[in-house]
């Protein structure tokens, strides 16, 4: 796993000149006693690094390598780490063994991509607006919309539950189409990225006499790949991941994403650590990999909304 | 009509230039905006606005989902509030956790940040694994710390090893289940407020550094003079950020310990949860809670802005 994210690596923007200060004290005052030194401190600070990186790391690690052991041998004492006789048929078991397993990638994969999908159109599209156009109370609406980001999602849950459950979608796929069809961080997201591009363009289709419409689609969606890949990348892994809503929203045991199936699975058989633990490894492949292939706009996106 | 230039002075700025080509068509712009902002003005009146203030009407009322009358009651949900006991051990903990799990995140986040903002070999390939964490779900966190936590799991595994012999069961202590989850928050958290402050160290001029270099400084001192108070901003957001969460910390608690052992995890969150559906009756109590919640998140963002804006002045 490790290995992969690294060969991603060099697609990373990177365009970080900080010159260490190692070298910049190596030049002012050379002579090898000072080499030295920052030799040492080279190697002190790789071994910093290494320990970290076994710190954050390590977990998954073991993870994966349980899921290929029997429950008894992910628990044993003294413990193993290379399974001592590989068990990948413990995937075939998730499948067969936790209820409804198929249906609940389904479950996950199809309101995810949907919801990316009302995202990418919406959240760009109120952006544009923001960004470009002048209408009335524009400035007051942008206000807000800034300032109820802050509000805590809690809040708005027995409201909106009652709401919901009045208005006959909960339990349904459209209670996530209603909750999360535009998302104020990554509307924000779009906005900030058609205020940097320059208006150039826009004043010439203008000149032709083509409509907002036409200039939004035809002419800036293409130029906001970019962005347009930070909200679907981070409303893909807010999607994905998410536990609360289904607990919330979602009653019958057909209406039950990958996360909730999960952990309802545990709940039921606590001792089945290599199914669990294999259940686990399926459960964040998606976004794994997805992680991987966008990682530049992940990050950015990130640094941008501070969400995940 | 769309094209003729209207005759008005010329004005200074590219916005000025096209209403003044384009006439009427101001009309068509602003008609055009109003239409592409109107999902989000539909997302904002029915669930944020009226969300809210359904929220404190429910909050007011006796509130039964099955029942057909749900009658006013004034304050007495918030009243009740001050002398139940599971609200105030859930907000003990509930603040507990967060004072703890806000401050280390934080600052382990920071040094994440400043380890990496470095020229440093291999760079890359420590930013991608140490984010690793934070790209997991809460529910694959939790299933890999139940694993961690076990009396034989990799924790007391890994004590074994350096001559530490325990089966602590640290979930079902009533000692160690909310600093187990403290851990495991800050774990998975750091990381993504470690890519925040990465982003903003990459924006600090290189020059500044450049400067205190040949004045001397070390770099311990070069941390604290110079990069923390120009971070100032992004640590009030990722303050900020961290006492929303904290605050709202749920799934890990409902899904390792269900508030157990003995309300030793019991969160406002997982209260409210229980609220509005473990019991009948409960929900304009569910409200009440989650509003607290809510006043009291506010109210220390507020706090930590005025603290970590006023702070120091170099």
């Amino acid at each position: 796993m490790a290995g992969g994210l690294a060969e991603v690596e060099p697609e990373i923007n990177a365009p970080i000149a900080v010159a260490s200060m190692t070298g910049r004290r190596e030049r002012r005052e050379g002579g090898d006693s000072t080499e030295r030194v920052n030799q040492l401190e080279v190697i002190v600070r790789y071994a910093l690094y290494i320990v970290i990186t076994l710190f954050l790391f390590v977990p998954f690690v073991m993870t994966v390598l349980s899921s290929f052991k029997t429950s008894a041998e992910v628990i044993a004492f003294p413990p193993t780490f290379l399974p001592s006789v590989w068990h990948p048929e413990n995937y075939l078991s998730v499948l067969t063994q936790i209820n409804g397993f198929p249906r609940m990638v389904f479950n996950s994969f199809f309101v995810t991509l949907v919801v990316v999908a009302l995202n990418l159109f919406f959240d760009s599209l109120v952006g544009y607006a923001f960004a470009r156009l002048e209408f009335p109370f524009k400035k007051t609406l942008f206000a807000i919309m800034i300032a109820t980001m802050v509000i805590p999602g809690f809040v708005f849950i027995v409201p909106r539950y009652i709401m919901l459950l009045n208005a006959h979608v909960v339990d349904t796929y459209f209670a996530f189409m209603v909750l999360y069809f535009v998302q104020p961080a990554y509307i924000l997201l779009m906005t900030q990225f058609f205020k940097s591009i320059p208006r150039d363009l826009e004043e010439a289709a203008i000149v032709d006499g083509m409509g907002w419409f036409g200039i939004f689609w035809k002419i800036i969606l293409p130029l906001a790949r970019p962005a347009l890949l930070a909200t679907g990348i981070l409303t893909f892994a807010g999607m994905w991941n998410n536990f609360l809503d289904w607990i919330i929203y979602m009653q019958s045991p057909n209406m039950q994403n990958i996360q909730l199936g999960l952990a309802t699975f545990r709940g039921a058989y606590q001792n089945q650590w290599n199914l669990i633990m294999a259940g686990a490894v399926l459960a964040i492949l998606p976004i794994l990999i997805v992680y991987i292939a966008g990682q530049r706009y992940f990050v950015r996106g990130i640094a941008t909304t501070g969400m995940k | 009509m769309a094209v003729s230039v209207a005759p008005q002075a010329p004005a200074a700025t590219a916005k000025g230039t096209r209403r003044s080509k384009r006439g009427g068509m101001a009309i068509a712009e602003r008609r055009a905006g109003l239409l592409f902002v109107a999902p989000y003005l539909a997302f904002f009146l029915i669930l944020q606005l009226a969300a809210l203030v359904f929220a404190f009407w429910v909050s007011f009322h006796h509130y039964d989902l099955l029942a057909l009358d749900n009658p006013f009651v004034g304050l007495r949900n918030y009243a009740r509030l001050t002398i139940n006991e599971d609200f105030l051990i859930a907000m003990r903990n509930t603040t507990e956790y967060a004072i703890v799990v806000v401050i280390l995140q934080t600052v382990f986040a920071l040094l994440l940040a400043v380890l990496l903002d470095s020229k440093i070999k291999g760079r890359n390939f420590f930013r991608s694994t140490w984010y690793t964490p934070s790209i997991a779900s809460s529910v694959v966190i939790s299933m890999i710390f139940l694993y961690v936590y076990h009396p034989t799991g990799l924790l007391n595994s890994i004590l074994g090893l350096v001559g530490i012999h325990t089966t602590e069961a640290y979930l079902q202590s009533t000692t160690w289940a909310l600093p187990a989850i403290m851990f495991l928050n800050i774990w998975t958290t750091a990381p993504t407020f470690m890519l925040m402050f990465l982003a903003a160290l990459q924006d600090i001029p290189k020059e500044i550094y450049e400067a205190s270099s040949v004045d001397g400084a070390s770099a311990a001192r070069r941390l604290f003079s110079i990069t923390i108070p120009l971070l100032r901003p992004i640590i009030f957001l990722v303050v900020s950020l961290g006492i929303i969460g904290c605050f709202q910390i749920f799934d890990q608690a409902f899904i390792m310990t269900h508030g157990g052992p003995l309300k030793a995890t019991l969160t406002v969150a997982l209260l409210i949860y229980q609220n509005l559906f473990n019991d009948t009756g409960t929900v304009g109590v569910a409200c009440a809670e989650a509003i607290v919640l809510g006043v009291i998140i506010f109210a220390l963002t507020l706090i930590s802005r005025r603290v970590i804006d006023t702070k120091i002045e170099y």
